[in-house]
């Protein structure tokens, strides 16, 4: 290229170009951000209200239970991993930070009912249809208040790999919503956080997973996931 | 937060910049393009190329045979050789050209590379005066390139083509990819008449004016960066000329990058104290408005990035070896799409990046007339992201307490 010089005084016009095409680069960027964010959110709404049709379905039959089998209505709950996977998708779109966190806190306080509708319909269940299903329920803050919540969520998450049928409901216990709020004074849960409510007690701080198999021996009756089975026998 | 905007701010700045200078070289008049394809000028000016050497005895040799081999009439070229106190052979070797009547060999106690281009400015009455570092080696039509753009009075200095030479090491692929994108950013800088560095190998000068400005100084340890300034602030023109092609060594540790780029950034931010008069000043046009306070800001928009991206893998790692002690080692092949990031920062930082790419690649256009990026593109932007920032933080540290640097 031929060799070049230039006289140093300033060309406006470049300096609005530039400004135009970074201003428009910003804008397709959030655009974009925004976009797909959206398409997250819907995602998760499709998923809730799927499990909120399968829910009210799964009422609907309970209701109707002296028309059908006990074997009928437990084929039709729904899976402990639809839930956390939901979970999962929701901390991380809380996590990230982005722009529509009041839809995503709205999301997670249908899921929130949603977790608890699950839990008195299994309840019921188990009453009727003498099931046998094993529940926890787990009490977090990601306010920053809560030291041990993440290593907790960890220890829940390796129970629920080794017990796929086990249920752990996860709330956010600052959480305002009114049936999770009766929930919390139901079972006098306090605000010493994490807290994990198994059997109807209440226990505060850390729970190992040894912790928890201990005081939960029906786990043993649950069956046991194959490829955590394979990791279990290494230890 | 406020954090957040920072960051956003800081991205803002870092991709203006980018985006101004690839608008600043589409936009670049044709008139300020110099022909020099009509070598045939009225009269060859004398020139003078002063190789400066410290325990260069390795090197010196082929530095000293590509200037032999210029293509330019014998008696308007003299190839001073300032051995500046040397304790190796450097001496002998050059002594053995001074069989070419075109060179002369000077010894003198050591004072620094400045000292040495200045001894060799008192004795010489070529019209123009360049440098050649005595690791660096020159095409033979380097010079024929470079000398009709003296033509225009205006222009005091001319810069020429940097590449490196063989890159052997990964660290130099690095480099060679670096130096393509100093190739665009000389070009670019030159067409707005905003060129702050006259680097060693072979920027070539206007006798007089190098003289009326007082020679070269110490300039803390990069006098190529403060004689730059002094001859914008003096209000003369540097033109870069891509095709004068010179091939310079470049560090082949870490260790010597490292030391080189403090000693570089260190240059930039004290010569920048000494200049501060020409920061934001609308009298010295683009040099002053946008390119001198980019290239400051970009020192601490680097250092905010990086402490950022420090403090974020910290907290990772930290998150992962919790979630290590309580579930092991766990392998999920599995893929959602619905955890691949989208955020804007993201968006940002792969535009940001893309640009970057991009003008590596017309630096290789400017520099080789090839469009494809060097092979170690990709390892640059990766690798320079990470240790960059600690170079630039330790010479703005060491500028702050003015501690000086050394060469070597």
């Amino acid at each position: 290229m031929n060799p070049i010089s230039g006289g140093r005084t300033a060309r406006w016009t470049t300096y609005i170009i530039a400004f135009l095409i970074t201003a428009l680069i910003f804008a397709t960027a959030f655009y974009a951000s925004n976009y797909f964010n959206n398409q997250r959110i819907a995602d998760i709404r499709a998923t809730q209200d799927d499990i909120s049709t399968d829910i009210i379905s799964l009422e609907t039959q309970f209701d109707l239970l002296q028309e059908h089998s006990c074997a009928d209505v437990a084929e039709n709950t729904i899976l402990p991993s639809e839930m956390t996977s939901l979970g999962d998708q929701l901390s991380y779109m809380e996590a990230q930070g982005s722009s529509s966190q009041d839809e995503v806190t709205r999301l997670k306080r249908l899921y929130s009912i949603l977790e608890i509708k699950d839990y008195l319909l299994m309840q019921q269940l188990a009453a009727k249809c003498n099931l046998k299903p094993v529940f926890i329920l787990y009490f977090y803050s990601n306010k920053g208040d809560c030291t041990n919540c993440e290593k907790q969520g960890y220890a829940l998450t390796s129970l629920s790999q080794t017990y796929p049928e086990l249920r752990v409901y996860s709330f956010d216990y600052n959480l305002d919503v009114g049936a999770l709020q009766t929930l919390v004074s139901i079972d006098a849960v306090g605000n010493k956080l994490p807290a994990v409510v198994i059997n109807g007690k209440v226990y505060y701080g850390y729970q190992t997973v040894q912790d928890i198999e201990k005081i939960l021996p029906q786990l043993s009756t649950l069956k046991i996931a194959t490829s955590t089975a394979a990791t279990s026998t290494k230890k | 937060m406020a954090d957040g905007i920072v960051m956003y701010i800081f991205l803002f700045i870092s991709l203006y910049f980018e985006v101004f200078m690839l608008v600043s070289f589409l936009r670049r008049r044709p008139t300020t393009a110099l022909t020099s394809s009509d070598q045939a000028t009225a009269h060859d000016p004398k020139v003078a190329i002063v190789v400066p050497c410290f325990n260069e005895s390795t090197t010196l040799a082929a530095t000293i045979d590509s200037l032999l081999a210029l293509d330019y009439p014998h008696d308007k070229l003299e190839i001073i050789v300032v051995d500046d106190g040397s304790k190796d052979d450097t001496l002998a070797v050059a002594r053995t050209y001074e069989t070419d009547s075109r060179v002369r060999v000077f010894h003198k106690e050591n004072g620094g590379k400045h000292t040495a281009m200045n001894y060799a400015l008192a004795r010489t009455d070529a019209d123009l005066i360049g440098c050649l570092d005595a690791d660096s080696i020159v095409t033979s039509g380097a010079l024929r390139t470079v000398t009709p753009i003296f033509e225009n009075p205006k222009v005091a200095a001319v810069t020429p083509g940097i590449h490196i030479k063989r890159p052997e090491n990964l660290l130099q692929h690095m480099q060679d990819a670096e130096y393509r994108l100093g190739l665009f950013v000389r070009f670019t800088l030159a067409s707005l008449g905003s060129a702050y560095i006259t680097p060693g190998p072979f920027s070539i000068f206007r006798t007089n004016i190098v003289r009326q400005t007082g020679g070269w100084r110490h300039g803390h340890s990069t006098e190529d960066l403060e004689m730059a300034l002094r001859m914008q602030e003096a209000g003369y023109m540097i033109a870069n000329a891509p095709n004068a092609i010179v091939y310079t060594g470049t560090p082949r540790t870490l260790r010597a990058l490292f030391r080189q780029r403090v000693r570089w950034s260190y240059g930039f931010l004290r010569n920048g104290a000494d200049y501060r008069h020409m920061f934001a000043n609308k009298k010295y046009g683009n040099l002053g408005l946008i390119i001198l306070p980019t290239a400051l800001l970009s020192i601490g928009i680097a250092v905010y990035f990086f402490v950022h991206l420090v403090v974020s893998l910290l907290q990772t790692g930290m998150h992962q070896i919790t979630r290590f002690e309580i579930l092991g080692f766990e392998f999920h092949p599995s893929f959602n799409t619905f955890y691949i990031n989208t955020s804007a920062l993201w968006f940002i930082v792969i535009a940001s990046v893309s640009i970057v790419v991009g003008l590596i690649s017309v630096g290789t256009y400017i520099g080789t007339g090839k469009r494809r990026p060097p092979m170690g593109t990709v390892l640059f932007i990766l690798f320079y992201s990470m240790i960059a920032p600690l170079w630039l933080g330790t010479a703005a540290v060491r500028a702050v307490f003015k501690t000086g640097v050394r060469w070597r």
